[in-house]
C-alpha cells in the first residue's frame, strides 16, 4: 500500500519528475556510448547530488543505473560495441539483426523486455523487501560477518575471468579501507606519516577514479579502435514495425529471464552481465529455434535485455536490508545515503520508509520515462552518440572526473586519490583484475571489520563462534560454495577450449 | 563467454607476493590496543596474508604453463595522460583552478588527437569559464586557490 501513496507523492512533485526524466536521459545516452557504463556516470555526477534533496539525489542515480543497463543495447545493435559489459549477450543477436535492416526492431524488442524486466525486478523488491528486512534485523553481528565473508567471496572468484585476481582486487579493496584511524581503538593504520591519510579514502575520488579516470586511461590506450553505425535512416519501416505476433514468441524468455535476473540480482556482486548470459543461455537451450539464435533471433534479444534490467531492483536488497551494496551501482548509491545521513541497513524502513518507497515510485516512473523514450528515440540517440567525436568527448570526461573528485569534500588530496585509483582501475582492467570487487569491497570492509570485532567479543570460544551458529555457518559454507562452483566451472571451459584448440 | 587465460601470470603473482608481504609487514607495525589485544591488526594482517597467498596461486597457474604475456600495446599515451593528470593538480595548487583548467583543456584534447588550433584555444577559454560556472557558482563549492598567484584574486578584486 505504501508504493501507492509513494506513487502519489512522486507524480505530484514536478521537480522530482524533472529529475527522473534528465536521469532517463543520461543513463540511456552513457549507456549507449561504448566504453562509458551507468557506474561511470553515476560516480561522475555523484558530488553534484551532494547539493540536492535525498530523495531527488537517489531517484537520479537510481534511474540512471536502470536507463544505463538499457542503453547498452543500443551501442550494441547500432555498433556492433555492447555499451556495457551485459549488453554484449543482446550483441549476439541484436547486430545480426541490424544487418538485416531490422535495427530498429531490434531496438524495439530489446526497450519493451528491459521494460518488462525491469518492473518484475522492481515489483519483486517491492514485494519482498520488508520481508528481507525483517529477517536481516534477527540476524546478528556473527551472522553478519558471515554475510559480508560470502560477499567478498562471491564478488571476488564469480564476476571476471579470474579466481584469484577477483580475490586478489576484493583484498585490495579491504586493504585500502584500512587506511586511516582505526574506528575503534583509533590506531593508525597504513597512513606512514601522511596526515592526510588519518582521515582515510574517501569513496567519492576513489569511485571517480576507478570508474571514470580509468575509463579514460582505458580509451587513450585503445586509441583508434573502429566503430561504425549501422545507417537507420534508410531502413524499410515496414520490416521495422513491431507487432504483438512478432513478440508473443518472445513473452516465455521475457518472464523467465525477469526471474532468473530477478535472483541473480539478489546476490552480491554478480550483476548484470552474468544475469544476460545465464539468461541467454537459459533461453537457447529451451527455444524451439535454436539454432536461429546468434543469427538475428527477436528471442535472443529479448531474453538477455530483460534478465539484464531485472538485475535492477533486486540488487537494491542486499543494499537496503543489509547495507552490502549488490552492484557497482549500489556501491555509490550507500555514498549518497551517508552524505545526506541516512544510516542503510534493517532498520532503515523503520526510520526513513517512506523515502524508501519514494524511491521505488521512482524507480517505476523511470522505467516508463526510458521505455518511451527507447521506443521512439534509440535510433536518434544512436546517431547523436556518432556525432560526439570521442577525441572532444573523452577530454572533457577527463576534465570533470578533477573538479567532481574535488567538490566531494574540497580537498586537493582527493584528486591525487582519485588519480591514484585511476591508473590503479586502468591497470586491474589491463591486467583481468576486478575493479568492481575492488570497489564493492572497499565499501564493506568496515562493516565487516566492525561485525568481526563484535563477534570476538561476544564469544567465548574466539572465531569458533562463526562455526557454531548454524546461519553464520551457512552463509560461511555459500561462500566457499560459490568458490568451489565457479573454480569448477572454469576448469571445465578451459578443458573445453584445450580440446578444442587440439 | 569466451574464456581466456589472463595476462602475464608470473609478474603478477611476484607483484601481489610482494605487496603482500610489504602489507603484512606495515599491519605488524600498527598499534595493538590499550589491552595488548590485536583488534585493528586483525583485518589488515588477514588480507595482507591472502594477497600473498593468492601471489603464490598465481606462481603455480603459471608454472602450470597458462602463460600469456599481454601487456599493455603503448603506454606511452597513457603515461603522458598521468603526468599531465599529476602536472594539472600541482599546477591547480600554485596557481588556482581557472589558470591550470585553461591549460590542462587543450593539453588533454592534444592528446586525445585534437590538433585543430582554433579548436584548442577555445577549450582553453571555455572549459575554465563553464566548469568554474557550474561548479563554483552554481553549486558554490568553495574553489581550490593558487598558493603563488589565482587569476580569481584579479577578478574578484575589480
Amino acid at each position: 500500500m505504501e508504493i501507492f501513496a509513494a506513487l502519489a507523492t512522486v507524480l505530484t512533485d514536478p521537480v522530482l519528475l524533472g529529475w527522473v526524466f534528465l536521469a532517463a536521459i543520461v543513463g540511456i545516452v552513457v549507456g549507449a556510448i561504448p566504453g562509458l557504463t551507468a557506474s561511470a556516470a553515476i560516480a561522475m555526477l555523484l558530488p553534484l547530488t551532494f547539493y540536492m534533496d535525498p530523495l531527488s539525489a537517489l531517484a537520479f542515480l537510481y534511474v540512471i543505473g536502470k536507463s544505463g543497463r538499457y542503453g547498452g543495447s543500443i551501442a550494441a545493435i547500432l555498433f556492433n560495441t555492447p555499451g556495457t559489459a551485459a549488453s554484449a549477450a543482446t550483441q549476439i543477436d541484436g547486430y545480426p539483426l541490424a544487418r538485416k535492416g531490422m535495427a530498429s526492431k531490434a531496438m524495439k524488442v530489446a526497450t519493451v523486455s528491459s521494460v518488462i524486466g525491469d518492473f518484475i525486478g522492481e515489483i519483486l523488491l517491492i514485494a519482498g523487501i520488508v520481508w528481507i528486512a525483517s529477517i536481516a534485523l534477527k540476524l546478528g553481528p556473527p551472522e553478519l560477518f558471515a554475510v559480508y565473508f560470502a560477499a567478498f567471496v562471491v564478488i571476488g572468484s564469480v564476476i571476471g575471468k579470474s579466481i584469484t585476481r577477483g580475490l586478489a582486487s576484493a583484498a585490495l579493496g579491504v586493504l585500502v579501507n584500512m587506511i586511516g584511524l582505526d574506528p575503534i581503538s583509533s590506531t593508525e593504520r597504513f597512513t606512514f606519516g601522511v596526515f592526510q591519510l588519518s582521515n582515510g579514502i574517501s569513496l567519492v575520488p576513489l569511485m571517480i577514479g576507478v570508474f571514470v579516470l580509468g575509463e579514460v586511461f582505458a580509451q587513450i590506450d585503445a586509441r583508434g579502435k573502429p566503430s561504425g553505425m549501422l545507417n537507420t535512416a534508410s531502413m524499410d519501416p515496414d520490416r521495422n514495425r513491431l507487432t504483438w505476433a512478432d513478440y508473443r514468441p518472445c513473452m516465455p524468455h521475457v518472464i523467465r529471464s525477469s526471474f532468473i535476473g530477478a535472483f541473480i540480482g539478489m546476490l552480491p556482486g554478480l550483476g548484470s552481465a552474468i544475469a544476460a548470459f545465464v539468461a541467454y543461455g537459459e533461453g537457447k537451450r529451451r527455444a524451439s529455434n535454436p539454432e536461429g539464435w546468434g543469427r538475428g533471433a527477436l528471442e535472443g534479444i529479448a531474453a538477455p535485455e530483460a534478465a539484464n534490467n531485472a538485475v535492477s531492483g533486486p540488487s537494491m536488497a542486499p543494499l537496503l536490508t543489509l547495507g552490502i551494496p549488490g552492484s557497482t551501482i549500489g556501491a555509490i548509491l550507500i555514498g549518497v545515503f551517508l552524505i545526506h545521513g541516512i544510516q542503510i541497513g534493517p532498520t532503515l524502513f523503520l526510520t526513513n520508509g517512506d523515502l524508501v518507497y519514494a524511491l521505488f515510485a521512482c524507480g517505476l516512473i523511470g522505467i516508463v520515462m526510458y521505455g518511451l523514450i527507447g521506443y521512439y528515440g534509440a535510433a536518434f540517440v544512436g546517431r547523436f552518440i556518432t556525432r560526439i567525436p570521442t577525441s572532444v568527448l573523452y577530454p572533457m570526461i577527463f576534465l570533470t572526473s578533477f573538479v567532481a573528485a574535488y567538490t566531494s569534500r574540497g580537498s586537493l588530496f582527493d584528486i591525487y586519490v582519485m588519480i591514484g585509483a585511476g591508473f590503479l582501475g586502468w591497470g586491474m582492467r589491463k591486467l583481468d583484475f576486478n575493479p568492481a570487487a575492488f570497489v564493492i569491497s572497499f565499501v564493506l570492509a568496515g562493516g565487516a571489520e566492525e561485525t568481526f570485532r563484535q563477534s570476538l567479543l561476544l564469544s567465548d570460544t574466539g572465531a569458533a563462534i562463526f562455526v557454531t551458529r548454524p546461519v553464520a555457518l551457512l552463509f560461511i559454507l555459500l561462500g566457499f560454495g560459490a568458490l568451489f562452483m565457479r573454480a569448477r566451472s572454469l576448469r571445465r571451459q578451459s578443458r573445453a577450449t584445450a580440446l578444442r584448440d587440439t | 563467454m569466451a574464456q581466456t587465460t589472463p595476462p602475464a601470470p608470473m609478474a603478477v603473482g611476484y607483484a601481489l607476493i610482494l605487496l603482500g608481504i610489504g602489507a603484512s609487514a606495515a599491519s605488524l607495525n600498527i598499534s595493538l590496543d590499550q589491552y595488548g589485544r590485536w583488534g585493528a591488526r586483525v583485518f589488515p594482517l588477514a588480507c595482507s596474508l591472502a594477497l600473498v597467498l593468492l601471489g603464490l596461486m598465481e606462481l603455480r597457474s603459471a608454472n602450470a604453463g597458462s602463460r600469456s604475456e599481454r601487456m599493455p600495446q603503448s603506454p606511452v599515451a597513457v603515461l603522458t595522460l598521468l603526468c599531465l593528470s599529476i602536472g594539472y593538480v600541482a599546477v591547480m595548487a600554485k596557481f588556482g583552478y581557472l589558470i591550470s583548467t585553461a591549460i590542462a583543456a587543450p593539453a588533454a584534447l592534444w592528446i586525445f588527437g585534437v590538433r585543430r588550433r582554433a579548436g584548442l584555444l577555445l577549450a582553453a577559454i571555455l572549459c575554465p569559464l563553464v566548469y568554474h560556472l557550474v561548479f563554483f557558482v552554481g553549486l558554490g563549492v568553495f574553489p581550490p586557490y593558487g598558493d603563488w598567484f589565482d587569476l580569481l584574486d584579479l577578478l574578484q578584486a575589480d
